[in-house]
């Protein structure tokens, strides 16, 4: 019944876990994938964006500057128009005075000769200083350089007292009559308004634009403070090398654009990584708290799922378990679950009936076809044993023997009565004993002389149950093979006690004996020559009905005799 | 089995609350900066450089000092007023070293930043400090006092509040240069208040009690002032040197006209500018190596006045 089973040494993953492991994989995965591609997209576009952005900025900057420019232009012209023109000096100090005084971007207008000696200036109500040396309004070799316009860099002026505006000088070198001389007139123009201009230009959320000459010099920066303290540097040798147009440098997009007048070039700054970065990165948190979600989502699932199908298999699992290690008693109840589940369950439980069903109807068989066959088995008469003692009787008749006549027919008539038993097999011990006494009377008529028996016999087991015909197929033995072939008067003892909870016969005779082959085929084999019953037979009952702890054992000396005992437990005759 | 799923949801809810937690909100931020005064170039040049950056982090700031820089008690009455605001970063200079100290430790105990420019303040809860080094710049001062030819240099101090924890920084740093030359001698000091009228009172006061002082030194823009008005008005450009602080645009055409003959002058815009930017950098919790920041300073002379570089220094944009 039990099979071996092979330990089961490493739990494999367990159904759950394989599952979680799986769907974590794979939201994982979907989610990382979806981000990298989301990211790169949204990063181009952004890029894109941020770079029409800082383009449309620069131009828009580029047309103000441009216009800013051409008024410039304008009052220049009509400034040199009219000086050039003028009848008298009185005539010109009034304009310009009148210009400066209106136009609010004029700081001061100046007309010097070509040496750089103030003729007229108009400048509103501020006071000019004594001391001219160090003009910075007027450069020699810059004006004289320039054919057309000459539009200096943004400096201080420093010709007045207490004021020192920030300007860009404009310059032209004309002919004035009323000077009778070649004059430069000269526009100092605020700076003021470009630069706060230029302050206010904004590229996305840091962005700034700035002003740049051709040489790759700051003309202005709305930073500058800071880039002279240190504190802030632009790349200026890159952007030098840039033409016009949006280029991305290291996370940040420039915007360069040339612009009419002068040399300088505006200079869009924006920075990728700010624009772009802030909103990946939000992004990316956004769907990341969305894949854990899913993935707690997923859990949850299967915990659920586990609950509804892992858990059942695994009871059913260890139900087959129990049933492999005892089949016979094991008692299965079903375990509700889903369709597959309990389909699986209600054959698993009409197997386990079916082969409980199968086993018992197996065993039942066994026994019952043993018990008919022994049945029939003692059933037998041994018909030689029949002939042998009716023969005995007829002469004994012969004889006038009446009175051994009459004890040998009670003596066969009592064996067989009690060999029949109404057909039960336990019969009490006292009947046993009867039945041997029977048997030896008969024997004793016919090997007359040739052995002696005696009983010993407790009289308190009396009443204990046994099997019939236990005893005289040994003394069958006994007398055949043991006694018969000696020369000498044999003897034969039979002896009937209790042995704790047993019962012991004990059959001894003082025959020839048997060897240890002759021992062991005896209890092996059905010898049928001429004896009803072998004592195979009556080892293979008392096995049958009280277990593989009763039997027959034989204790055997050449020469010297045979004990057979015959060892079964102590039964009452109520408890068949 | 399930004790083991039951940690890890567990461990992954954490994870995404915690992603929760952090995830910013894209509110703008407020930064009370409160000044000393709102009126002198230097604060308006700081009022730049707060502008610039709060446009460039994308900050929202009020720019508000006392009328009078002595009046502590306006200071205070701002901070409260920035702590109901509900201030994100409080920008602060002081009028006191020791007077504001409760209102501001108040507002770092709620959990809002403090970034002290330009004047200290007598607390260790402040989160970082930008300033002129103010020793040093008070070396520079010496070092330009040192400068001036002649055998005997008998010096004379006027310099503001004695609470003000900037002013006497300066002074200490000045002194203890110029202790390092033999031809000085300090003849006096004279402590008046941070206006033009007193420092004028101040100067001619010190001029009369030791008339043989032929260099003053002084250590704010309404000082200099005072001295420069001072000197203008008793005539003696010649007889006294001046070295001064800051590049107001009076003081500015007093170095070219000889009243002054040194300006040492701070970098106002880079102080507010970098204020902002530190405000920015502790609302969004990025770590400072240093708690420290100093600007630099440049001492203009009439004969490097006009440089390209030094044009941008001491001439502000209007």
């Amino acid at each position: 019944m039990e099979i071996k089973k092979k330990n089961p040494t490493k739990k494999p993953f367990s159904l759950s876990a394989s599952l979680v492991v799986l769907v974590t994989s794979i939201v994982v995965f979907l989610m990382t994938v979806s981000v990298f591609v989301f990211a790169t997209t949204l990063n181009s576009s952004l890029v894109d964006t941020a770079t029409t952005n800082s383009a449309q900025s620069v131009e828009q900057a580029k047309g103000t500057l441009n216009l800013y420019a051409s008024q410039i232009k304008q009052s220049v012209d009509l400034g040199v128009k009219k000086i050039a023109t003028a009848n008298s000096r009185n005539e010109v100090k009034e304009y310009i005075d009148t210009m400066a005084k209106t136009n609010g971007d004029i700081a001061a207008i100046m007309i010097y000769d070509l040496n750089g000696n103030l003729l007229e200036y108009g400048a509103g109500d501020v006071e000019i200083k004594q001391d001219l040396s160090n003009n910075l309004s007027f450069n020699k070799e810059l004006f004289a350089a320039s054919a057309d316009y000459c539009i200096t860099a943004p400096h201080i002026q420093n010709i007045f007292k207490n004021y020192y505006p920030w300007v860009v000088t404009v310059a032209r070198n004309e002919w004035a009559g009323c000077y009778n001389t070649q004059v430069y007139i000269v526009m100092d123009m605020k700076f003021s308004s470009i630069a706060s201009y230029i302050d206010n230009v904004g590229i996305g959320q840091h962005g700034y634009c700035f002003l740049m000459d051709t040489k790759g010099n700051i003309v202005y920066h709305p930073q500058q403070q800071l880039l002279y303290a240190g504190i802030k540097s632009e790349n200026l040798d890159v952007l030098h090398s840039f033409i016009n147009g949006v280029s991305i440098h290291q996370n940040t997009i420039y915007t360069v654009q040339d612009l009419d007048i002068s040399t300088w070039k505006v200079v869009g700054v924006s920075f990728v990584d700010e624009l772009v970065g802030a909103t990946v990165r939000q992004v990316v948190k956004i769907i990341s708290l969305i894949s854990l979600c899913c993935v707690l989502i997923a859990v949850i699932m299967i915990m659920i799922f586990s609950k509804i199908v892992s858990s059942p298999i695994r009871s059913l699992v260890n139900a087959m378990h129990d049933f492999e290690k005892n089949a016979k008693d094991f008692q299965y109840k079903r375990i509700d679950g889903i369709g597959e589940i309990n389909m699986l369950s209600q054959s698993f439980e009409h197997m386990v009936i079916r082969i409980q069903e199968l086993m018992d109807k197996v065993k039942n068989e066994e026994i019952t076809l043993r018990k008919t066959e022994l049945k029939a088995l003692q059933a037998q008469i041994n018909p030689h044993f029949l002939y042998n003692t009716l023969d005995s009787i007829q002469w004994m008749c012969e004889q006038n023997k009446m009175q051994d006549a009459v004890q040998m027919v009670g003596a066969l008539a009592q064996l067989f009565r009690i060999s029949i038993s109404k057909g039960k097999e336990l019969i009490t011990i006292e009947k046993e004993i009867h039945h041997a006494e029977s048997y030896l009377l008969i024997q004793s008529f016919r090997y007359k002389n040739q052995f002696v028996y005696k009983f010993d016999v407790d009289p308190k087991i009396l009443n204990y149950m046994c099997n019939k015909i236990t005893l005289q197929p040994i003394i069958e033995n006994a007398i055949y093979h043991g006694i018969s072939a000696m020369v000498d008067e044999g003897e034969i003892i039979i002896s009937a006690k209790s042995d704790g909870n047993d019962i012991v016969f004990e059959v001894k005779d003082n025959g020839v004996g048997m060897t240890e082959e002759q021992c062991k085929s005896i209890l092996l084999k059905d010898l049928s020559d001429n004896s009803g019953i072998g004592i195979k037979n009556v080892n293979d009952r008392i096995k049958i009905y009280f277990g593989a702890d009763y039997g027959i054992s034989i204790h055997s000396v050449l020469d010297e005799g045979t004990t057979i005992t015959i060892r079964f437990p102590k039964i009452e005759g109520g408890q068949i | 089995m399930f004790k083991r799923l039951f940690a890890l949801a567990l461990s992954l809810s954490l994870i995404a609350v915690s992603f929760c937690g952090c995830s910013t909100s894209l509110e703008q931020k407020y930064v009370a900066v409160i000044t000393k005064s709102t009126t002198s170039e230097f604060w308006q040049a700081v009022s730049a450089g707060v502008n610039a950056a709060s446009s460039e982090y994308n900050l929202k700031y009020t720019f508000q000092g006392p009328d009078n820089e002595e009046d502590y008690e306006a200071q205070n009455q701002m901070i409260e007023k920035a702590i109901a605001d509900k201030a994100n970063v409080i920008i602060f200079s002081a009028v006191d070293y020791n007077k504001s100290v409760e209102e501001i430790e108040k507002a770092r105990d709620l959990g809002i930043y403090v970034v002290i420019i330009d004047s200290d303040i007598n607390s260790n809860k402040v989160n970082i400090r930008i300033s002129t080094d103010n020793y040093k710049a008070g070396q520079m001062a010496g070092n330009e006092a040192l400068k001036i030819a002649g055998d005997k240099l008998n010096l004379g101090i006027v310099n503001f509040d004695v609470n003000s924890a900037n002013g006497q920084q300066r002074e200490q740093g000045f002194r203890d240069t110029v202790a390092e030359d033999s031809r000085v001698s300090v003849m006096g000091t004279v402590n008046v208040q941070s206006n033009v009228e007193s420092s004028i009172a101040g100067t001619k006061n010190l001029i009369a009690s030791h008339p043989e002082i032929n260099v003053i030194a002084t250590f704010n823009e309404w000082t200099t002032l005072g001295v420069g008005y001072a000197i203008q008005q008793l005539g003696l450009q010649d007889k006294i040197s001046v070295i001064a602080f800051d590049n107001n645009i009076v003081s500015v055409g007093m170095l070219e006209t000889g009243e002054i003959d040194a300006l040492i002058v701070q970098n106002p815009f880079a102080i507010g500018y970098l204020g902002m930017e530190s405000a920015y950098n502790l609302i969004i919790g990025k770590s400072h190596l240093q708690s420290n920041l100093y600007t630099d300073t440049t001492a203009i002379t009439k004969a490097n006045m006009y440089d390209e570089s030094n044009q941008k220094i001491l001439f502000p944009y209007d």
